[in-house]
């Protein structure tokens, strides 16, 4: 219930110049100040270069509480953190500043932030440090996406897993904006989301509770990773339209530009049919890449192997300057012998994608692309392309 | 300054804008925003990279913007601003991947189910040259007005001289410049078996809906479509029902509409009726630029001489050129470098092959059966009527087609003199002129003789 009451306010939200400008008394606990700029300096522009408002934080003590913004113009926060409020103001303080000030605090205690003039003095304890202000009037104000119809809830903990597994596999170029994002729609009932950079293809899905709601859009993956870090455990709504996404929660609010471009239809590159399956315990795949992926070679590349008359997989790696290495594990092999190379990075990345304790692998033939799945984990598809060799 | 034209405009716009505001200012908000467009109608539309900034937009610089276009002419009466698409974002330059990328990118598997088309085949990589421009000429035009200009466009030309890759470039060009509008390509093959399945499965009228609603329709290889007359109806109505909406059509075939035998004049009549292109063999120095576009789409740089060795010395179709010069890349990446002249004439050695002849003996073999005569009365001193004619007949077809000088002729057909030879070419010829059968004839003969 409390997240629309949030929501609604954020909508009538006071304009900034109706508080006083120059005047501003909060006291907030060390800790939870500390936590709240580690989260919301993440989202301020690093580089100093540009409009200096971007590199800030804006700290806004209101009827409505005491709230911290950044944005780089591809992301935003609007941060809410309990304290009291003796003067309400608005004061924007460069986030590299409030960084560091933040990590250095030490012992229990109270903060208390003072705004005179344009100097903002830090009383923590016996210690009190002042600061320059930056000015505050250049500071954008941080879109909402138009349509509050496609919303949808779910635990904030699932997205921010969601995000950190499944952004890595998105392609880290800029030269298509659609492969350096994460492709999300919602339909029946169901999440899914999916990342490639042409060379290995991630597809997760997550059950919703809400049904009815359809959509789909491209978050880019760098702004997803900022996002996921920010998000807390509890239940969120995602909120989408054309152009925009957010994330609002009872900490805040938190906003990415959405990529605009057409993602190609993944599905059907995906191999319905397939020649070998090979079911293996993850610690075995796990510890035998490690050790074979020694001996790779500078394409990093590892040959596998079904044999599925000893039931048998293997990996095989050969570098020439420094020797070669083989690991066999058993498995379950079911379908023809084949062999295959892979870049190992990519095996191993399946890792972090599913938890389950076996999985298994798929082959559909020479030069076309392997599926490897969790057992019992119907969330995830993985699919590797083949080297060429 | 050309008030028109949206670039200068902008120019002059940033101009003024970064005198009344602050550098870092300018350079944050108005780096990557253009103007889009101007509309008939004076509203500006300026592009902006996301949300962030067309709310900045319109609080903060909205006044000022409309301010200075109102100075440069009343015409413009309104701002409008919209988030472009990333693709047309202008990237900061990055750094590329050096590493050996060895693995296949999933990419290439990519044929879009929903239109069949391969995006690989695109105008960006799509050799003009004098044998094709024509070709490629038309293919803008219908590109430009689509259903009006020509409708239906017919390409024909001998296998390997890039029809495909044209018509389905169109398709392509297509998506991207009506987006929305659906396109679907298929060849002539797929639309029999799509046909008879749907007759088999009872559901012709699906069939029927279903190329019905397509905004254009590319048919490849059409010529596959003789003989088959159910299927050739089913054409002829589809035709006149997307030519009535004026739907674009586009067909290719080897040979042009009138040659291909055993289709219907109605559906022959159609096909011809719009704008017929023939492909003609490329010329060596269009054979170059395809052999050099080719090589250098995998990044492997091939001197001149090696080149102009590829392009000569083959004078196959397109696709065996590409074949000869994907069998060069494959050694020069073997290698790890472009291989001189003497090694490509070394691994081209098994793409030569002998020139087809056609014998003269073969021919008459050919035309005989086709009138059902016996093959030796050709030869024969006799003048009976049946043979007389398949007679003249042969003459005509070697002289023209084959240029075998008259005396050679007379000599290989039973010993005639050269003016019996020239006499009965002159004949065929004339007759030709007033009977459409004999020319429907011969044109049969000749479909034979491919």
């Amino acid at each position: 219930m409390y997240i629309s009451n949030y929501y609604l306010i954020f909508q009538c939200y006071p304009p900034i110049h109706t508080l006083n400008k120059n005047c501003m008394n909060i006291s907030i606990e060390k800790k939870k100040f500390s936590e709240a700029v580690h989260i919301v300096a993440r989202f301020a522009q690093r580089k100093i270069t540009t409009l200096p408002a971007l590199s800030s934080i804006l700290i806004i003590a209101g009827d409505d509480g005491i709230k911290m913004r950044a944005t780089n113009l591809e992301t935003g926060i609007d941060f809410k953190l309990k304290g009291e409020c003796t003067e309400k103001g608005v004061v924007a303080i460069s986030a590299l500043l409030l960084q560091q000030i933040a990590s250095s605090l030490t012992q229990e205690g109270k903060i208390i932030l003072e705004h005179i003039g344009d100097i903002v003095s830090i009383t923590s304890g016996t210690s009190k440090s002042s600061i320059k202000t930056t000015p505050y009037d250049d500071f954008p104000s941080i879109p909402f996406p138009e349509s509050s119809k496609n919303r949808i809830v779910l635990p904030g903990s699932i997205l921010r897993s969601l995000f950190t597994t499944i952004a890595p596999c998105a392609s880290s170029s800029t030269v298509r904006p659609e492969l350096s994002s994460i492709y999300l729609s919602i339909e029946g009932g169901i999440l899914t989301a999916v990342a490639t950079d042409s060379f290995r293809l991630a597809e997760k899905k997550v059950p919703l509770t809400n049904k009815g709601i359809q959509g789909k859009f491209l978050i880019p993956a760098k702004n997803a990773l900022d996002i996921a870090q920010a998000l807390p455990n509890e239940d969120i709504i995602m909120s989408f339209d054309e152009h925009q996404c957010a994330f609002i929660s009872n900490d805040g609010m938190l906003v990415s530009r959405l990529t605009n471009a057409v993602y190609p239809d993944y599905r059907q590159i995906i191999p319905k049919e397939s020649v070998v399956e090979a079911i293996v315990l993850r610690k075995d795949f796990e510890n035998a890449l490690k050790r074979t992926i020694i001996f790779s070679d500078l394409f990093q590349k590892i040959r596998i192997n079904f044999d599925p008359k000893k039931n048998l997989f293997s990996f095989f790696t050969r570098n020439a300057d420094i020797g070669e290495s083989i690991e066999t594990l058993p498995a379950r092999i079911s379908g023809s012998a084949l062999e295959l190379s892979f870049n190992h990075r990519y095996l191993s990345a399946v890792l972090s994608l599913t938890g389950s304790e076996s999985i298994s692998i798929l082959a559909v033939g020479i030069g076309r692309p392997l599926i490897i799945k969790g057992v019992g984990d119907t969330s995830l598809l993985y699919l590797v392309s083949p080297m060429n060799q | 300054m050309n008030k028109g034209d949206p670039k200068e405009l902008w120019e002059y716009v940033l101009t003024q804008i970064e005198l009344s505001i602050s550098p870092a200012n300018f350079n944050t908000w108005f780096r990557n925003s253009f103007i889009v467009k101007i509309s008939e109608d004076g509203v500006v539309h300026i592009g902006v990279p996301s949300q962030f900034f067309k709310d900045w937009y319109l609080k903060k610089f909205h006044t000022l913007l409309l301010k200075i276009i109102r100075d440069v002419s009343y015409e413009f009466r309104n701002i409008e601003y919209v988030i472009v698409k990333d693709e047309n974002r202008r990237l900061s330059k990055e750094v590329k991947n050096v590493r050996g990328a060895l693995e296949l990118p999933l990419d290439d598997f990519y044929i879009n189910k929903s239109d069949n088309l391969n995006p690989r085949y695109t105008f960006d990589t799509f050799v003009i040259g004098s044998f094709n421009n024509l070709a490629y000429a038309a293919a803008q035009a219908v590109l430009a007005r689509p259903g009006i200009t020509y409708n239906p466009l017919f390409i024909y030309g001998d296998t390997g001289r890039g029809k495909t890759h044209l018509i389905q470039a169109i398709g392509n060009q297509y998506k991207k410049q009506y987006p929305g509008q659906k396109v679907f390509y298929l060849t002539s093959e797929k639309f029999v078996v799509d046909y008879t399945d749907s007759v088999q499965a009872g559901t012709a009228n699906r069939f029927k809906d279903k190329y019905r609603h397509y905004d254009l329709l590319i048919m490849d290889d059409i010529q596959f479509l003789s003989k088959k007359e159910r299927s050739e109806e089913e054409l002829f109505h589809l035709f006149n029902a997307l030519h009535d909406m004026n739907k674009q059509i586009i067909f290719s075939s080897d040979r042009s509409p009138i040659a291909i035998p055993d289709i219907t004049e109605r559906l022959k009549g159609r096909l011809a009726s719009g704008m017929t292109i023939d492909i003609g063999e490329p010329d060596p120095e269009s054979r170059m630029a395809i052999v050099r576009k080719k090589a250098a789409s995998h990044g492997v740089l091939l001197s001149d001489e090696v080149i102009e060795y590829v392009a000569v010395s083959m004078n196959g179709s397109i696709r065996e050129l590409e074949g000869m010069v994907n069998s060069i890349i494959c050694h020069a990446q073997v290698k790890g470098f472009a291989p001189d002249i003497m090694e490509v004439r070394q691994s081209l050695r098994s793409f030569t092959r002998p020139q087809k002849n056609i014998s003269i003996k073969n021919i008459v073999d050919k035309i005989a059966e086709f009138y059902n005569i016996d093959e030796e009365s050709i030869y024969e001193k006799t003048r009976r009527r049946e043979v007389v004619r398949p007679r003249q007949i042969i003459m005509y077809i070697l002289r023209e087609d084959f240029h075998i000088s008259y005396p050679t002729i007379g000599t290989k057909l039973g010993g005639r003199d050269h003016t019996t030879v020239i006499h009965s070419c002159e004949k065929i010829k004339r007759e030709m002129v007033v009977d459409s059968e004999l020319e429907k004839e011969i044109q049969n003969i000749r479909t034979l003789l491919v």
